[in-house]
């Protein structure tokens, strides 16, 4: 059907008819306020039939609502000679000489401005105490494909080569030269090139550098992941890189081999630091928090980790969030015991990891990080309702996932008495679900509920493997190197300049020392 | 109006009136898209303009083709979904 509508249209469009078709839509098709929605619910129902269902329709011409199914309309339509209705679902132009949806392009561009303002009012109503935040809450923005600007033409025009993304084209996938012992760096650069949302920010052209030297370290991963999305299959040289971690880091200078996780946090504060032009302004709320910022790292790697604090003789809590990027967690072997997991720890296995031979898993892992913890009578806590020092326990737990989760397996022990690495195999599951770890889990256990039936139906607390970095050797000498997910579930090794195809089997199989962790799902907040 | 029919009235005017017919709509639309039941329609739709002609197909045409299919194809999860969300409203707000 032409946009230019159809004929029949055209007798519509005379005396004040925009602002006639305005108000319908207003009123009947996308109400954005209290009272519309009121006048809606009352008066939208069929008036032959009395439904509210079978495509209700109203007539353009006058007040009258019909069923389109079951054709009350189309009797309307018939004994007025009124020939156009509206669909009141989605807003359609109905001819019924024509006997189809017509499309007018200036009706259609008043139903666009229409529905985008009811959004709007949508999105203020259900929270107005967020008024000020550029992001809208409730239902959020409404959803528009996208149109390119005459600038974006030109620039499509002038630009002809395009790359097709295939399932099994290795785009995004590069080596990188060592530069001498950097094998921890880039390690961490494989990974951080291959979390998605990261990417997206990079590729989108985010970042506005607003430093004034050339050593924005931010500006230098765009760089970078622009020669890894360059197509090149030649091994990447990041010598500017490691120059700018050098200088903004100095205690990974030098060329002896550094600690992988080390670098991570590194790189993300001096990223999370240098991203101050990209923040979004959330007014007030900046000036008070110059560490609770909104920057790319933040949204992406920051999660909030509860700590709970229990006075053991009147059993006062006094709770805690901090920020983190990453969870470390104790490994059995080391010199702090493991076993047991809890004070009578409950055997149940999560996630479905099987304890193959006793080996350790992941969730073991977790479940040691979260477990109630007696702080012993040397280490007494001043109670706020006691005003004494009691003895307590201390416990932690997820207030806030992070949308990339990365964990820390403490392989490398610095105690007084000696440094060695712990290679005690830990298997890790391919997906993971972080509810039994959250804070919000442990109130309810301790509430009494035990089966969580709404939250099967929950899945925000659902994580996907994305990228694992291995570390082979001892602690005087030995090489990182990593996994990484391309597409859904074609996994490579990088192996610094050499890139090969690998197995599930062989991520899963490895020994693990980062573990990188990618939500399932991504809520609008 | 039978029974039943008013009271699908009443509780269609009480959600209506309160917002949340709206945003059960766009939670509905948001899992329905999340399954790929939003592909698998658009691909019978194409089968369905294929079949009968670009220059000839009707708005008609397509509803009376895909409602069966598209009725059928909504996992029962997404179902359990809506049913407690709407439940959950009625109960607080009854």
């Amino acid at each position: 059907m032409s946009p230019a509508g159809c004929s029949h249209v055209n007798g519509y469009k005379v005396d004040n008819w925009k602002q006639n078709l305005r108000v319908i839509y207003q009123c009947f098709v996308w109400s954005g306020t209290a009272e519309t929605r009121r006048r809606k619910a009352k008066s939208c129902i069929c008036h032959m039939c009395g439904a509210h269902l079978n495509r209700l329709h109203s007539c353009l011409y006058c007040v009258f609502f019909g069923c389109f199914t079951k054709k009350h309309i189309h009797e309307h339509a018939k004994n007025k000679r009124h020939n156009l209705a509206i669909d009141l679902l989605y807003g359609g132009i109905y001819c019924f000489v024509c006997q189809d949806y017509v499309y007018d392009k200036d009706m259609e561009q008043i139903a666009k401005e229409e529905q985008r303002k009811a959004w709007k009012l949508q999105a203020f109503e259900t929270r107005p105490s967020r008024l000020y935040s550029l992001e809208s809450t409730g239902i959020g923005e409404k959803y528009t494909t996208w149109e390119p600007t005459k600038r974006e033409l030109e620039l499509l025009r002038h630009n002809p080569k395009r790359r097709k993304i295939t399932t099994n084209c290795t785009i995004g996938l590069r080596g990188l030269i060592n530069l001498g012992n950097t094998c921890f760096m880039n390690c961490i650069v494989q990974a951080l090139t291959h979390t998605p949302l990261l990417r997206d920010f990079f590729l989108s052209d985010r970042h506005k550098c607003e430093m004034q030297s050339n050593s924005c370290l931010v500006c230098e991963m765009s760089q970078l992941f622009q020669e890894f999305y360059s197509g090149h299959r030649s091994p990447h040289i990041p010598f500017r890189l490691l120059h700018l971690v050098w200088t903004h880091a100095r205690h990974l200078a030098g060329y002896e081999q550094q600690d992988a996780h080390e670098f991570l946090i590194a790189a993300l504060d001096v990223l999370h630091r240098h991203c101050k032009g990209d923040t979004i302004h959330d007014n007030g709320k900046k000036a008070n928090n110059p560490n609770h910022c909104n920057c790319i790292i933040d949204q992406i790697f920051t999660g909030g980790l509860q700590s709970d604090v229990t006075c053991q003789v009147c059993h006062g809590v006094s709770t805690t969030i901090d920020p983190f990027w990453d969870i470390s967690l104790d490994l059995p072997g080391s010199s702090t015991p493991f076993w047991p997991l809890s004070p009578g720890g409950d055997g149940s296995t999560v996630n479905g990891e099987s304890h193959l031979s006793g080996s350790t898993t992941l969730t073991d892992c977790l479940r040691r990080f979260t477990r109630p913890e007696h702080l012993g009578s040397s280490a007494k806590i001043k109670c706020g309702g006691c005003h004494s020092y009691q003895e307590s326990t201390k416990q932690l737990t997820m207030k806030k996932l992070p949308i990339v989760a990365c964990f820390h397996l403490k392989r490398f022990e610095h105690s007084a008495k000696l440094r060695r690495k712990i290679t005690t195999y830990v298997s890790f599951p391919l997906e993971l679900d972080m509810t039994p770890f959250m804070a919000s889990s442990k109130e309810s256990r301790m509430n009494g509920q035990y089966q969580q039936t709404v939250d099967v139906l929950n899945n925000d607390n659902k994580y996907s493997l994305f990228a694992v970095v291995n570390h082979q050797g001892t602690l005087e000498s030995g090489h990182y190197t990593s996994f990484i997910r391309q597409h859904k579930d074609q996994w490579f090794k990088c192996d610094d300049a050499i890139i090969t195809k690998a197995s599930i089997k062989d991520v899963l199989d490895s020994e693990g020392y980062l573990l990188f962790y990618h939500k399932q799902f991504l809520e609008y907040e | 109006m039978s029974n039943e029919g008013r009271m699908r009235a009443t509780v269609n005017q009480k959600l209506t009136e309160m917002g949340e017919r709206e945003r059960l709509k766009e939670l509905l639309r948001a899992k329905l898209t999340e399954c790929g039941w939003k592909d698998q329609m658009k691909a019978h739709c194409k089968e369905v303009i294929k079949d009968k002609g670009l220059e000839h197909v009707t708005v008609e045409d397509l509803v009376a083709e895909i409602t069966p299919i598209g009725r059928a194809l909504v996992p029962d999860s997404v179902k359990k979904e809506l049913f407690h969300r709407i439940k959950a409203f009625l109960a607080q707000h009854a």
